[in-house]
């Protein structure tokens, strides 16, 4: 039972609709005003994504400054819903430009009303891949004059395609120069104890693909995680290579991935579907290297003042650099002046997110930098109610690093037409929540 | 004014739009475009513009697509509002449904069935017939949708069109296997289907079709266990489709497929736990907290399941807090000895970390594990040095401060010796405390205990309060319901859907239901076919759904309202239940009708009063040796193959709701009657588990009608007696209700139990300790 939706609705964030659309007849019309008075209108708005309201019940999501809605008044299924949403929202993203927003809704409600059609019908999710729905799509993204829009392409082709064996790439393409352009984007998520001590860290990564590829090719890509690497000695019946091999805990892959041949063979092959896609993601919580180490130190001298002091070590390769390295650090709501000396980079007092805020543009590799300030507070009522101290958070990007040290071995192409690609490679790996507690 | 203006605006609107009907000016099209471009941004607006109607079916009947889709937007949106007008559209859109585009065949096709205007059926039934024989897979699939919806309105014509026999011959027939709809009127042979052709179908089904497929896959019984295995090992893949809907459906098949292997239904855990986690992980938050939702029901079933993985659970600052009450659930939950320090230890970081409803979250639940395990001695301590560690941040937070007297106090009641000190410390601390809550509920507390221990207890910490959060006490019978009910909002309320679905809504979709309901009956009425090859499986299907058509009419009206099972069933799609309409098999077993009243008391009765499947009727039901526990389950665990069971039940035993026998009587009874029965049974690990208080499987016996005389005993031995009193039979008033009286010995080292039954009526003694094995079973001892 996938969602059989009665209706979806996009408000904005005064809850003005958008959009509605209904499905099936089984809610009333005024459902979106029991959803705005009952939750919109209350406190309860951010504390429950599912909630309940007489025999209906609302599942709904903010995105940007919009709320998705979806209403159903059977026993539907939660994840699938929101599974849903996330799916449309990128699509609608992949119709807009990238952006989705209350402007963008406006300028192409035509659209939307569109592929609601066809991404749904009765309540049940259809095919939501992009590359397929343009061809019943008439209508384009608001970036070009509506009055442009032709189908021009003959929709008794539209119609065979959505029902072809590879459903999610098109026949008959060509490129003049056949290209692939792999990313492997790693998050790591971090939390680390006051003392220094991990108390989780897993990375969470995936593979994004970007295809210009001629015909219907093959793709084959080998990685060193440890099981593709294990099977590949066992068929060969050599020794497994030395080096380090990774194991994945867990993966998912982008319905091109041929899964039988994962199962046995252990190698990821798929016919891509044109143009971006995210081929797979998986999850580590072994062998990790987290690319930052941070030691603060802050001590709160009696009420008015505070003095904080933050270490922060790169511990990557030291011909790698780390970009838009940013260390907040939370102080109490009632800061009135603060002062700094950093080594590297700069650092400022952000009042809106009550956070000191360091950032260093280029990190190189095995280096210390280190912060101090000197924090006074105003002495006030408020000052009685003790302050929670949040984590130290910290974002970056380390280029050609990998937190799990997974690589590619080699991605391989085959086509019938025998053409040649070039492929292209990059690594980085991204802060999750990387968090520290003080 | 403004009413005035909108007035103007819409009837320049009509104005222009008449202009343009008949015009073929260059630009006409444009022109026309903006202005329905326009009346669809009112009707989103909620302005009504359904006084446009006449002009807008004129200017879009010579239309292009573009055009044609906005106009059918507009059809949908007041046709059913505006009934007589829907009679306008009709015609047009049934020109429409014979265009020579596709697309518009299509679409016109789609939005006619979507009109949902009941007493226009008859104008749909045509277009359909038309459509499912349609040149284009587009269209056809689109038919496919319309018998569907077609059903929703008016379930009568579909069947006096036959749609469904059409429909089973274009599955059959149809070259293109792939069409969306096809699939999954398909999915029912799957279902019968050997597994191996079960995989390789899966993979032409869309990621959202799969999702339906494998919901149904859920409910089918495999007919031994190498089907079993062969269907989870051809869907083990789809763990790590990038759906995750498709994940959360395979898990669901995997758990209810193996709910009669106690040793598998252990390991599918361990399979899937990594997938979910994963969820958790990458999902936004509020997909993580529908699957958090499915994991902390797992974990209620499984605590051990996480035990040495609970740091997935620990919370991100950033996690959003609805996210966090379920991890701080869970946390509690999963604590065992091992994690305890830790969990505690990292709950206390909550406490003081984040914001205040969480912080207070917390500390109950480190109240709540401290209270759960405080048989053991050293969690205990570690507890209490935790406490007196943070004792000088328990001052600094009001809203912590009084939690934290509430949970010294109650801790002082379960371990006075050891709390003495540290209670006596918090309660000075909480007298001098400068906040005046704070002060008057330590002041309150000091005068309670002033009054006596006792005394305090009674007020504090009530027993009725201090079990009202243990997971254990919702009852068994509820939270296996909910199980059968993975995937779905039940999980995510915590409560079957009987609980939260409107009723009269339930009703409306009866018919729908019924279907579902013999989607479910006819797996193990077909297990026959289950050895024929694919192909004459086909045919057998054919021939049976010829018969079946006639039987169809007489299975009415059996559904309750309140039997869940049945809803569930329907959402599993309404898609997949039209085709099942065609393909049900010949032999529909007709449902076992309990008797009304106590269907409502207590859904799940009817498997108590018509246990045995025929499978276990060939057991000797109160053999001295333990029953094979495959034969046991597969009646009782899912509550859908009982219904399944076509057998007769083979006696009529229902015990009294309120048997009246006092400690004395029950002793003279022991005393006076010889044992009946002798009964050993070995326990399945997941009910040894829930043993650590008896509470809990007092209050499920009770749910049955079995009530609890006294309990008592330390780990690993306890020593129940049960007493229960046989319903007065309505048929023969003179005959006397016996009583059956039970001493149930469990030792969880060995994981055996042993019962002695005595009663009134020797006779009955063999029923009665099937109900009682039952019950047992049900609360997952055996």
């Amino acid at each position: 039972m996938p969602v059989a939706a009665s209706a979806i609705y996009f408000l904005n964030l005064r809850g003005d609709v958008l959009i509605n659309r209904m499905y099936r007849d089984d809610v009333g019309g005024n459902m979106v005003d029991a959803f705005r008075t009952h939750i919109m209108q209350t406190k309860d708005l951010g504390t429950c994504p599912v909630r309940q309201m007489g025999s209906c019940s609302f599942l709904y999501m903010r995105i940007s400054n919009v709320y998705i809605v979806i209403v159903v008044s059977s026993n539907a299924n939660a994840a699938c819903a929101f599974k849903f949403i996330v799916e449309a929202v990128a699509l609608f993203r992949s119709y807009f430009g990238g952006s989705f927003d209350e402007d963008s809704i406006r300028n192409n409600f035509v659209l939307i009303y569109e592929l609601l059609d066809e991404i749904m019908d009765f309540g049940y999710p259809q095919n939501l891949s992009p590359e397929i729905l343009k061809l019943y799509i008439t209508q384009v993204g608001v970036r070009s004059p509506f009055s442009q829009v032709k189908d021009a392409r003959p929709p008794a082709n539209a119609t065979l395609q959505v029902t072809g064996a590879v459903g999610w790439r098109r026949e008959g393409l060509v490129y003049k120069k056949n290209e692939v352009f792999l990313d492997i984007v790693e998050s790591v998520n971090l939390l680390m104890s006051q003392k220094g001590n991990v108390l989780r860290c897993d990375v969470t990564g995936k593979i994004l693909m970007k295809c210009f590829l001629s015909g219907m090719p093959e793709l084959k890509l080998g990685l060193n995680d440890k099981l593709g690497l294990e099977k590949e000695a066992q068929v060969r019946a050599r020794p497994p290579r030395s080096g380090k091999t990774i194991e994945l805990d867990d993966v998912t892959f982008h319905q091109c991935v041929n899964l039988g041949r994962f199962n046995t063979e252990k190698t990821v092959s798929f016919v891509p579907p044109d143009g971006e896609f995210e081929l797979m993601k998986y999850r580590i919580t072994e062998g990790i290297n987290f690319p930052f180490r941070v030691i603060p130190i802050i001590k709160e001298l009696g009420r008015t003042r505070m003095e904080v002091n933050i270490k922060v070590k790169s511990v990557f390769g030291a011909k790698m650099f780390a970009l838009g390295v940013v260390v907040k650090i939370p102080v109490p709501k009632h800061t009135a002046k603060t002062t700094f000396q950093v080594s590297s980079g700069r650092a400022k007092y952000n009042a809106s997110i009550d956070s000191l805020v360091w950032k260093i543009r280029r990190f190189p590799g095995q280096t210390e930098l280190s912060m101090s300030a000197e924090v006074e507070l105003i002495s006030s009522i408020a000052e009685k109610k003790t302050w929670s101290r949040p984590p130290i958070q910290m974002e970056f990007q380390v280029p050609m690093f990998t937190a799990s040290g997974l690589r590619v071995r080699f991605l391989k192409v085959w086509e019938k037409s025998g053409y040649s690609t070039v492929e292209w490679v990059r690594y980085i790996t991204r802060a999750g929540t990387y968090e520290v507690r003080c | 004014m403004n009413v005035d203006n909108r007035r103007g605006e819409l009837g320049e609107l009509k104005s222009q739009l008449r202009q343009l009907a008949g015009s073929r000016a260059p630009g006409a099209e444009d022109l026309k475009r903006e202005l329905f471009k326009k009346v669809t941004s009112y009707m989103t607006v909620g302005i009504d513009v359904s006084a446009l109607f006449s002009e807008m079916i004129m200017c879009a009947s010579n239309a292009d697509i573009v055009l044609k889709k906005m106009c059918y937007l507009y059809l949908g949106n007041y046709a059913a509002t505006n009934p007589e007008l829907a009679l306008l559209t009709i015609n047009f859109l049934q020109k429409d449904c014979q265009d020579e585009n596709p697309m518009i065949r299509g679409l016109a096709l789609r939005s006619l069935c979507s009109l949902r205007v009941p007493n226009l059926v008859e104008y749909f039934t045509g277009p359909i017939k038309q459509g499912l024989k349609d040149a284009n897979p587009y269209v056809r699939s689109v038919a496919a949708m319309g018998v569907l919806k077609l059903h929703h309105i008016s379930p009568a014509s579909v069947k006096d069109n036959e749609f469904q026999k059409t429909l089973k011959v274009l599955v059959i027939q149809d070259p293109d296997a792939q069409i969306l709809y096809m699939g999954r009127v398909r999915s029912r042979d799957r279902t019968l289907g050997t597994a191996s052709a079960t995989a390789k179908r899966m993979k032409e089904f869309s990621e959202w079709a799969q999702c339906l497929v494998l919901e149904l896959v859920s409910k089918y019984v495999p007919a031994h266990a190498n089907e079993t295995f062969d269907i989870m090992n051809v869907l083990e893949d789809r763990l790590v489709h990038a759906n995750s809907a498709v994940v959360l459906a395979t898990c669901k098949v995997f758990l209810h497929l193996t709910m009669s292997m106690a040793d598998v239904h252990q390991q599918v855990y361990e399979r899937i736990k990594s997938p979910l986690v994963t969820l958790i992980t990458t999902g936004t938050s509020e997909l993580a907290y529908a699957v958090l939702s499915h994991l902390h029901m797992l974990i209620l079933r499984s605590p051990t399941l996480f035990v040495s993985d609970y740091k997935f659970f620990y919370c991100r600052y950033s996690d959003p807090s609805y996210v966090k009450k379920l991890k701080l659930e869970i946390l509690t939950a999963i604590a065992n000895e091992s994690n305890t320090y830790e969990i505690v230890t990292e709950l206390s970081e909550y406490a003081t970390n984040v914001d205040v409803p969480i912080a207070r979250e917390s500390i109950r639940a480190v109240g709540r594990i401290a209270l759960r395990r405080y048989d053991i001695n050293g969690i205990v301590d570690r507890l209490l040095q935790f406490l007196e560690m943070d004792t000088d941040y328990v001052t600094a937070e009001t809203l912590v401060r009084l939690e934290m007297l509430t949970a010294c106090i109650k801790l002082f009641f379960k371990r006075p010796p050891q709390c003495q000190s540290m209670l006596g410390a918090a309660l000075k601390a909480g007298i001098h405390d400068s906040h005046q809550d704070v002060h008057d509920r330590a002041l309150l507390y000091y005068r309670l205990l002033q009054e006596g221990v006792g005394l305090a207890e009674k007020v504090i910490n009530p027993k009725k309060q201090a079990v009202a959060d243990f997971a254990e006490s919702q009852s068994s019978e509820i939270k296996d319901r909910i199980f059968d009910e993975f995937n779905t909002l039940a999980v995510v309320y915590q409560k079957p859907s009987y609980m939260f679905l409107n009723k009269e809504l339930v009703g409306n979709t009866e018919s729908e239901s019924l279907m579902g309901e013999r989607e479910l009956s006819s797996p193990s009425a077909h297990d026959g076919f289950l050895h024929q090859s694919e192909f004459s499986d086909n045919d057998m299907l054919l021939s049976a759904s010829e018969k079946e058509d006639t039987r169809l009419i007489s299975t009415g009206n059996g559904a309750d309202a309140y039997s869940a099972p049945e809803i569930s069933i329907l959402d599993v799609a309404p898609a997949v239940s039209s085709s099942l309409l065609l393909e049900a098999p010949a032999t529909v077993a007709s449902q076992p009708k309990p008797a009304g009243t106590h269907q409502r008391e207590m859904p799940l009765l009817p498997e108590f009063e018509t246990p045995v499947p025929s499978s276990r009727q060939a057991t000797p039901p109160l053999a001295s040796q333990a029953v094979p526990m495959d034969d046991l389950f597969s009646g009782l665990s899912v509550p859908d193959t009982a219904a399944a069971a076509p057998a007769p039940p083979p006696q009529q035993l229902v015990l009294a709701p309120r048997p009246s026998l006092d400690a004395k009587a029950f002793q003279q009874k022991w005393g006076q009657l010889s044992v009946a029965l002798t009964v050993e049974e070995k326990l399945a690990p997941t009910g040894i588990m829930k043993l650590a208080t008896p509470q809990p499987l007092n209050v499920h016996m009770i749910d049955r009608h079995i009530f609890c005389m006294a309990s008592g005993g330390k780990p690993p031995n306890f020593k129940y007696f049960f007493y229960a009193q046989s319903q007065p039979n309505f048929l023969d008033p003179s005959a006397q209700a016996g009583f059956f009286l039970v001493e149930l010995h469990v030792d969880t080292a060995r994981a055996m139990a042993s019962g002695k039954i005595k009663a009134d009526d020797v006779s009955l003694a063999p029923a009665f300790a099937e109900l009682f094995r039952v019950a047992l079973a049900r609360f997952g001892l055996l």
